[in-house]
This record gives C-alpha cells, sequence and structure tokens, in this order.
C-alpha cells in the first residue's frame, strides 16, 4: 500500500487546544462580513479609544482579520502579508450560515425566499491614512 | 419534538443528542457529533470539507433544484391537530419520499454517466499523447560527418607548477 497521509502536514503549532478555547474565540467570517465591514462600523473600529488591556492600546486594528497589532508598522506589514490578503479573498465570497446548513439537508424556510446569498460590497481598498 | 439540524454536516439532531453553541451575538449553532464541533473550532467551511452535505450540494454532487425538496420546511405557524390531516401527510410524505429517492437515483446515474465520458476522454487523450511518432520512426544521423578532433590545449611550462622552487634549498627531505 502507498502512502495514506501527504507529507509535511506538520507545522509545529503547539497549544492548539489553547487557541480553541471559547474565552480566546475571534470574531467569524460572517461576522466580520456583514457587521464589522459596514462603514458605520468600520470607522468606529478603526478609531478605537485606547483600552489598556489590549495590544497596543487598540489603536492598530486590522478588521479583516479582527486582530490587535502594537505600532502602526506592524500593521502597515501586516496589510501587505499574504495572511491578510487570503483573509480578503475568503471574506469575498458569502459567509457559510445556519440557513445555508439547513439548506443544505433539504430544509427550506417558510415565507421568505430561499436566501440566495448575494455577494457582499467589495471591500474597499485599505486607505492608508 | 423538533429535529435540527447540524451546523457543520447538515445531519439531523436528535433531542438529547449533539451539543449547541451560543454565540455572543446569541446565534445557536447544533453539532450533531463531537467531529462537528471540533471542525467548527479549527473555523473550517463546512462547504469546502468534502463530507458535509454543504459540500455535495454546492459541488453539484446531489440534487438542488427539484420539487420534492421544497416540501420540507420549517412553518412557524402552529396548526391544530387534526387527525386526517395528520394521516393524509404521513400519506404524502411517503410518497414524496418514494418519488425523491427516484429523482435522486436518476441524477446520479446521470451524473456517473457525465463522469464515465469524461474519464474515458481523458484515457484517449492520454494514449494518443503517449505513443510519440517521433520516436518511431528512424531518425537520419548526422553526428558521422562532424568528427570530434580533440585539439590538445597547450599550457606554458612556466605556469605549470605553483611550487616555486628554493634557491639551493629543497623541499625534500634532508638526510644526513
Amino acid at each position: 500500500m502507498g502512502r495514506l497521509r501527504r507529507s509535511r502536514t506538520h507545522h509545529a503549532q503547539r497549544d492548539v487546544h489553547r487557541a480553541a478555547r471559547t474565552r480566546v474565540r475571534t470574531r467569524d467570517l460572517d461576522q466580520i462580513q456583514l457587521i464589522d465591514l459596514d462603514p458605520k462600523n468600520r470607522a468606529k473600529l478603526e478609531a478605537q479609544p485606547i483600552d489598556l488591556e489590549k495590544p497596543g492600546l487598540a489603536q492598530h486594528y486590522c478588521i479583516e482579520c479582527a486582530k490587535y497589532y502594537e505600532t502602526d508598522a506592524a500593521l502597515r506589514s501586516h496589510w501587505r502579508s499574504k495572511v491578510h490578503k487570503r483573509r480578503c479573498k475568503a471574506l469575498k465570497e458569502p459567509a457559510y450560515t445556519i440557513e445555508e446548513a439547513e439548506r443544505a439537508a433539504g430544509l427550506g424556510r417558510e415565507g421568505k425566499r430561499p436566501t440566495t446569498t448575494t455577494l457582499p460590497t467589495p471591500i474597499p481598498e485599505v486607505v492608508m491614512t | 419534538m423538533r429535529i435540527e439540524k447540524c451546523y457543520f454536516c447538515s445531519k439531523s439532531v436528535y433531542p438529547g443528542h449533539g451539543i449547541g453553541f451560543v454565540r455572543n451575538d446569541a446565534k445557536l449553532f447544533r453539532f450533531c457529533t463531537s467531529k462537528c464541533h471540533k471542525n467548527f473550532k479549527m473555523k473550517r467551511n463546512p462547504r469546502k470539507v468534502r463530507w458535509t452535505k454543504a459540500f455535495r450540494k454546492a459541488a453539484g454532487k446531489e440534487m438542488t433544484v427539484d420539487s420534492t425538496i421544497e416540501f420540507e420546511k420549517r412553518r412557524n405557524v402552529p396548526v391544530r391537530y387534526d387527525r386526517e390531516l395528520v394521516q393524509t401527510t404521513v400519506q404524502a410524505m411517503k410518497r414524496v419520499a418514494e418519488i425523491k429517492s427516484r429523482r435522486e437515483h436518476a441524477f446520479w446515474k446521470n451524473r456517473m454517466a457525465a463522469a464515465r465520458e469524461k474519464l474515458v476522454a481523458h484515457r484517449k487523450k492520454k494514449h494518443t499523447t503517449k505513443a510519440s511518432v517521433k520516436l518511431v520512426e528512424p531518425m537520419q544521423i548526422e553526428a558521422e560527418e562532424t568528427e570530434l578532433v580533440r585539439e590538445k590545449i597547450k599550457v606554458p611550462a612556466k605556469s605549470r607548477s605553483a611550487l616555486v622552487p628554493g634557491e639551493g634549498r629543497s623541499m625534500g627531505m634532508e638526510i644526513d
């Protein structure tokens, strides 16, 4: 028999279980797509008041990735990174919802048309301030 | 009794089974097994995980547009119990399920036929490209005329050695 598992699947990630705890849960894609990327909320998130608990006093926040950065330079370099670009790409397609799970099971909703998930408005280019 | 659907794999979740997760915006995600729960915690997209129903629907592996699917719906309207209605509903359910299974089988057969055609075409293409005409045909050999002449590379005698002979002294061992 040949190899069943492809090689190089280990990434030396420690503390996977810790990162999966509920209290360190980050925002889901559908929350970001529907709430955070809304221009009004976006402006609010970009100009947060100083919070001593957050990294970098909550002054450098990437909305797409829901992550705080220590400095402006770190945030800018993150915007140029592959991780951020991959996230932006994932946000472009409609997020998976409970309704979609039910529809896949063959359970529709009465009264409502089958919610054909419309594409959200394209993410505006990150404006360098 | 309400039978819920699993958020991840879209299987039925019967009362007393599975686990639920309430997100901090009060949305309830139900899971049939710990497998689905773990996959959710890993933030995987069910549309990209091959064993979920969402994947199968999105990838066109299952029937999506059909009138038999339209019967099962969540109707948030209470209906007064009626013996007649229940009987006719149960009968209708059986009939609908029968028709649905037949249509699903037809869909599957269609899909497999298309897949087989594709495979055959692929094999044919592979076969034709494998037998290269170039290699079968005899080729002219032109190498005979141009015989390689090995030219002797002349090396100036002086630079042959990097060692500089000593004046009167030799590099060898002196034996008394």
